[in-house]
């Protein structure tokens, strides 16, 4: 056991981990935040992304350990106020979401490419959800929801 | 994970060939853990500890000096590398190569090093550092030393690293700066994947090439005069490597892709 302190969605904690915990495992198991996914436990697929100070990193292959000092963001510290964010809306909106499974991944891989590109390109959209596969979108809706959410599609109706 | 193990967290240079003195035979060092952790999970590697280097200050850090030349410390990563002004400006290959490698989200923990000392055949950065002549120093507790890193592979997954040793930087030579160079990498799609076959090419005041996953190691040529007709290279490559058929690719496809591939860049660099 190892004791590590760090804050996850804005909250300090101070915590006990087993050294060969992944950080996957730890935040599902331990902190109960079951909204970040395991697919497939090889970094290929994305569904376990979380924001390890501010950057996207597959939560499948680091250790809880390894947080010790760090700011975590996962899917459940994105909404204000339990509403959802804009990049959040843009996916409803747009039906970027079927069984729901990539999109916690999607989101914080989003969330990071809009802080560093705040008008991306479809090609670095695409470059930047290399990592995260979709098996029910076909992407499309996906594209359409991270442009629309960094103000570059014209205006539909609501 | 299944397997329990013990984790170190050296902070120096110092602490860290102390631990290794005494477990280096039973641990693996932790890097970015991209391709150590995937073998851990999948029971490949049961290492009894892992020796996370990510704390050791030492080891971080791209500079340039005009004399000594580009010095990447071990633990700087894919994406460290790939947005550093330095490395655009002066070589670029090297961005192309940690780019290339893998998704966004990986890059920010993959290392330069890890990618090197994880030795496969399809490592990325090789080509684009043996065509820039790299370096690489090598550090235990018995002191320091820097070869070539075309001698630092001996096999498919095997280096020349000892127990006791571990990366302490990856150095350029000044000489290799601002070279014509560039790098290609065959997929089987075009997002994340590992290379069917890799060239990288370098023109100063000579041409020099590498080629990935086409033999148990990562391979450079022999320089050749900027004279020297494609023909030639394509036919020193091919006598070279060795490629074999797997799930990425056959064994002609590859041979076949090295040609294409040494053709291009020669007309894009060279002509």
């Amino acid at each position: 056991m190892k004791t590590i302190t760090f804050k996850i969605n804005g909250s300090k904690y101070s915590k006990d981990v087993e050294e060969h915990k992944t950080l996957l495992r730890f935040l599902r198991e331990d902190l109960h935040l079951t909204g970040t996914k395991e697919g497939c436990g090889a970094g290929e697929c994305g569904a376990c992304i979380v924001l390890v100070n501010g950057a996207p990193v597959n939560s499948c292959l680091m250790l809880a350990v390894e947080i010790d000092g760090s700011e975590v963001t996962t899917i459940e510290g994105v909404s204000k106020n339990g509403q959802p964010n804009s990049l959040q809306k843009a996916f409803e909106k747009h039906h970027a979401v079927q069984c729901g499974f990539c999109t916690p991944g999607m989101i914080l891989t989003a969330t990071d490419l809009l802080k560093r590109k705040p008008k991306p390109t479809e090609a670095e959209i695409k470059e930047a959800i290399e990592g995260n596969f979709c098996r029910c979108t076909g992407y499309v809706q996906i594209i359409e929801a991270i442009k629309d959410a960094s103000g570059q599609l014209k205006s539909t109706e609501e | 994970m299944a397997e329990k193990f013990e984790y170190y967290d050296p902070k120096t240079v110092k602490e860290l060939c102390k631990t290794l003195d005494e477990v280096g035979s039973k641990t693996k060092i932790l890097a970015g853990g991209t391709d150590l952790i995937v073998e851990m999970r999948a029971g490949i590697k049961k290492p009894a500890g892992v020796i996370d280097v990510k704390k050791i200050k030492e080891l971080k850090g791209i500079d340039f000096d005009a004399k000594k030349g580009l010095r990447i410390g071990s633990c700087v990563t894919c994406n460290e590398l790939g947005r550093n002004p330095v490395i655009e400006k002066k070589y670029s290959i090297l961005a192309e190569c940690a780019e290339s490698i893998a998704s966004y989200a990986l890059r920010n923990r993959a290392t330069i090093a890890g990618n090197l000392c994880n030795a496969s055949p399809c490592a990325d950065m090789a080509p684009g550092l043996l065509v820039l002549g790299a370096l690489i120093t090598i550090v235990s507790s018995s002191g320091e030393k820097t070869i070539k890193l075309s001698d630092f592979f001996t096999g498919v997954k095997k280096t020349v690293l000892q127990p006791n040793e571990f990366v302490k930087e990856i150095i350029i030579p000044a000489e290799k700066a601002n070279s014509k160079c560039k790098y290609m990498k065959q997929k089987r799609i075009k997002g994340h994947d590992l290379s069917m076959v890799s060239v990288a090419m370098a023109v100063k005041d000579k041409i020099t090439v590498a080629i990935g996953s086409a033999y148990i190691t990562p391979v450079v040529l022999p320089e050749f005069a900027k004279s020297t007709k494609v023909e030639k290279i394509i036919e020193a490559a091919l006598s070279v490597v060795k490629p074999i058929t797997d799930i990425r690719s056959s064994k002609e496809y590859r041979l076949h892709i090295i040609g294409v591939y040494i053709k291009r860049l020669y007309e894009q660099l060279v002509k």
